[in-house]
């Protein structure tokens, strides 16, 4: 994986500008608080040895919302910045909010053709990694 | 139909044919043009004036290339035709075919040319269960060729065929109508690319052409050339190392999603991908030879590594994966294999692979980076694998439906039974997994105590590996007959055949040394040794058949490291035995030994009985005479310096593997033979024929 530009950023600052973006939902769907979480943890063991940038582009109606995470051996950092990426996945909102939810597997989804994923697609196999698993979907919705 | 099937490819784009160069598949019929475990063409059919063709030679010029020589009309022993015909294949992007027709007569001749073309775009799945399709399919003419079309959901794939000389294109193919002149040559080249969304399914953006085709040479001639070199009196022994060269490199495989170098794919061509145990076990024997392989296989299993829990797939953090396979069935999640990891034993293996890469090679750098993963394997074995609460691995399917039932490396159904053929309920503790256990908390040890600098952690592995040992030399121990149990079954209770599974408890040190002599008495013993290998299940157990495909077949990349474990407790002519009857097989072979083959008595047969449905080449079975040389030399890595100690079999003069690459930079081995004075024939034919060794002129007799 190549460095990424644009790693580190603080995430105090991230997690208030996100908070600022969807202060006018209702409640924080999956996705947004799929990506706060991973702001706010700034540091995820998972992706110790990953290096680079993230983009996510998420259709919602004709809509597309933009996520960048950028990773530095377990760094991350987050934002809706439109920058350069080593990977950019894009899907439809949904399909994340099932990733986000653990009850859609990453992998599968892109092999039938739900995710695209253009560079680096080793980012989807890490990424991954940290979306919950399906037996934790199943426990929060009994 | 035709002879004999051919097969040609280039990753996991492979192409099955008859000896004509035709396709003709049914679903259950395994021909095509298979990539990404899916069929893109499933007809292809060359007809001259709507007559097939007959086959003069088929041409194996590369692993990717043939050349298929043919005349028009089938059926008749003489053949007198004015017409040779000849398909040039090579696999790229697809394939491309150059088709030549020689015209040898004094008149020109007209004639119609004509390629039937269809595709059914099976999954692999399906061609293996005769699966019907869910989704639609769709012909279309586009730009002068033909473009083959299924479509389910967001599931696009599609088969576009071309031609460089423009022919008459229908729904079902493409027809030609050349002229040519007396003694001329008329040919077409005809491009079948493989069209999947998304660039990285792509690995060259043209399709198959000449300098593909050359740098696909080039790469096959630096691979042979970095290789150390083999000399040796037998001439037998070059040859299978030279074949066991250029099929690993042909079973090089680049996980498409992940990743950029190769690993071993377990073989070929319905075993072209990433398989845990597969790829690790053939990193492990060709580590002498290539050890960038397992640099590359514990990068990408690291990668893949289980992270959560999840029954379908049979995942835990943890674990390493079983199989990975990109087409529809698990795309739709109908199979698990995205990946799926149903393996109790690539998770230890993973460690010990990552310790024995590091002996030889000294690449401290990718053991810190896999430290992490390194430490969730050995995590995975006590948090996760424990079913039964009682310390050993354990193996249960939570996936009931398409999960594996039994997860060591005999996983066929009947593999694991009692002495009277019964079958054990399950959690299974199977012994080998024990061993491996053992041997991953071992070298985790070292791991942790010479390179992420945790003592604490290397003692309380250690502490645990003598603890194991201690249990399991008692719990496994099948007294009466003193060998170790093939399994606990959900009882704790023996599963008390006796199989090849306790050579591996020698290779992975954790047997008691005083019963290490009869277990070698054993393995070399009438009931499991064959003459040829180690069988899977003994002679007069319960299952045992002698094709039965883990209950008695000898499967070469067993055998090759129960001579490794034997050498681990020094039973050096032992080791030297067996690997002589393996090698010997491969000269049977051809210099490529089969997955398995039949556990008939050697002197009964003459000739080991190739597994009727046996994959070929299969890596660890390529693997094998590459682990057998470190064997028989000896090789040791200790610490900058590589050990060499040599037990050749009887009638090998002398045995040389030079530049064999590691810390040390490269090096040498020579190992000097023991030639029997006693049938004063110096280089036998057959090494292993005879059932004894000869070692400083005495002669030891197996039982």
């Amino acid at each position: 994986m190549t460095i990424g530009a644009n790693v580190c950023s603080s995430v105090g600052a991230v997690r208030a500008n996100l908070s600022t973006e969807h202060a006018g939902t209702t409640l924080p769907d999956a996705t947004t608080e799929f990506f706060e979480s991973l702001a706010v943890r700034g540091h995820e063991p998972l992706l110790g040895n990953a290096r680079g940038t993230l983009r996510v582009e998420l259709a919602d109606g004709t809509k597309t919302e933009r996520w960048l995470v950028s990773v530095d051996r377990g760094d991350v950092a987050v934002s809706h910045r439109n920058g350069k990426a080593d990977c950019t996945v894009r899907t439809d909102r949904d399909v994340f909010d099932g990733l986000a939810r653990g009850e859609v597997n990453a992998v599968a989804a892109f092999l039938r053709g739900a995710i695209a994923v253009q560079g680096d697609s080793q980012f989807l196999v890490l990424f991954q990694r940290l979306f919950p698993s399906p037996d934790d979907a199943a426990s929060t919705q009994r | 139909m035709s002879g004999a099937l051919v097969q040609i490819l280039d990753g996991n784009t492979f192409v099955v044919s008859d000896d004509r160069g035709d396709m003709e598949a049914s679903l259950t019929d395994p021909t095509g043009l298979f990539s990404f475990d899916t069929r893109f063409l499933s007809r292809w059919v060359l007809t001259i004036d709507g007559q097939r063709l007959n086959s003069l030679s088929t041409d194996d010029v590369h692993y990717f290339e043939t050349r298929f020589f043919l005349v028009p009309g089938t059926g008749t022993v003489y053949v007198d035709s004015k017409l040779s015909v000849i398909r040039r294949r090579a696999v790229g992007n697809g394939f491309q075919e150059q088709l030549t027709i020689l015209n040898h007569d004094e008149e020109p001749v007209e004639l119609t040319v004509r390629i039937d073309a269809g595709c059914d775009f099976a999954d692999l799945f399906e061609v293996k269960d005769a699966l019907q399709k869910k989704g639609t399919y769709d012909i279309r003419i586009e730009n002068g060729g033909l473009v083959l079309g299924y479509q389910r959901e967001t599931f696009i794939r599609a088969t576009r065929i071309s031609s460089s000389v423009a022919g008459s294109v229908d729904k079902n193919g493409i027809t030609f109508e050349p002229r040519i002149e007396p003694h001329g040559a008329w040919t077409t080249t005809l491009d079948v690319v493989t069209v999947l969304p998304g660039e990285n399914y792509v690995r060259t953006k043209q399709g198959m052409n000449g300098s593909r085709a050359a740098s696909m040479e080039k790469g096959l001639h630096r691979w042979l050339a970095e290789a150390p070199r083999v000399e040796c009196d037998w001439d037998s022994l070059r040859t299978t190392y030279r074949r066991s060269l250029v099929d690993l490199a042909a079973l090089r495989f680049s996980p498409p999603i992940a990743g950029r170098h190769s690993l071993p794919a377990a073989g070929l061509p319905w075993f072209m991908t990433m398989f845990g145990r597969d790829s690790i076990f053939t990193s492990l024997q060709a580590l002498p030879f290539t050890p960038e392989l397992a640099a590359t296989t514990l990068q990408a299993l690291g990668s893949w590594q289980g992270t959560r829990v999840d029954d379908f797939r049979d995942e835990d953090p943890g674990r390493i994966l079983h199989e990975m396979r990109y087409g529809e069935l698990p795309a739709f999640e109908e199979r698990p294999h995205s990946p799926y990891f149903g393996t109790a034993d690539a998770t230890p293996l993973y460690v010990v692979l990552l310790d024995e890469y590091e002996r030889w090679t000294g690449d401290t750098h990718l053991v810190r980076a896999l430290e992490r993963e390194a430490r969730a394997a050995l995590n995975w074995i006590d948090e996760y694998a424990d079913l039964l609460g009682n310390g050993y691995i354990a193996y249960s399917r939570r996936n009931q439906e398409t999960g594996l039932e039994n997860q060591c490396w005999k996983d066929s159904w009947d593999s694991i039974s009692y002495r009277d053929g019964r079958l054990p309920g399950f959690p299974r503790a199977t012994c080998e997994l024990q061993g491996y256990a053992y041997d991953a908390k071992m070298r985790g040890a070292r791991l942790a105590r010479e390179i992420w600098k945790d003592p604490e952690f290397a003692d309380r592995l250690e502490r645990e590996a003598a603890d194991l040992k201690r249990r399991f030399n008692r719990d496994f121990w099948v007294a009466d007959e003193k060998y170790f149990a093939l399994a606990l079954d959900e009882n704790g209770d023996h599963v008390d055949a006796l199989s090849s599974n306790i050579g591996h408890l020698l290779w992975s040190g954790i047997v008691d040394k005083s019963k290490s002599k009869a277990i070698a008495q054993h393995l070399l013993g009438p009931r499991l040794f064959s003459g040829w290998g180690v069988r899977t299940l003994a002679e007069g157990e319960g299952r045992y058949n002698p094709i039965g495909y883990h209950v008695g077949t000898v499967w070469p990349f067993d055998t090759s490291f129960i001579a490794w474990g034997l050498r681990r407790y020094g039973f050096k002519d032992e080791a030297a035995q067996i690997a002589a009857g393996i090698l010997d097989a491969a000269e049977c072979f051809g210099g490529r030994l089969p997955e398995a083959f039949g556990g008939y008595e050697r002197s009964v047969t003459r000739y080991p009985v190739q597994y009727p449905t046996a994959c070929s080449p299969q890596a660890w079975s390529t693997g094998a005479p590459l682990l057998l040389l470190r064997t028989m030399l000896g090789l040791q890595p200790i610490d900058d310096h590589l050990i060499v100690d040599p037990a050749l079999p009887v009638g090998i003069g002398h045995l040389e593997v030079l530049d064999i690459p590691g810390r040390w930079g490269r090096v040498d081995a020579f190992g000097r033979g023991r030639v029997d004075v006693e049938t004063s024939r110096a280089i036998r034919p057959q090494l292993g024929a005879a059932p004894r060794v000869a070692r400083n002129g005495r002669t030891r007799q197996h039982a």
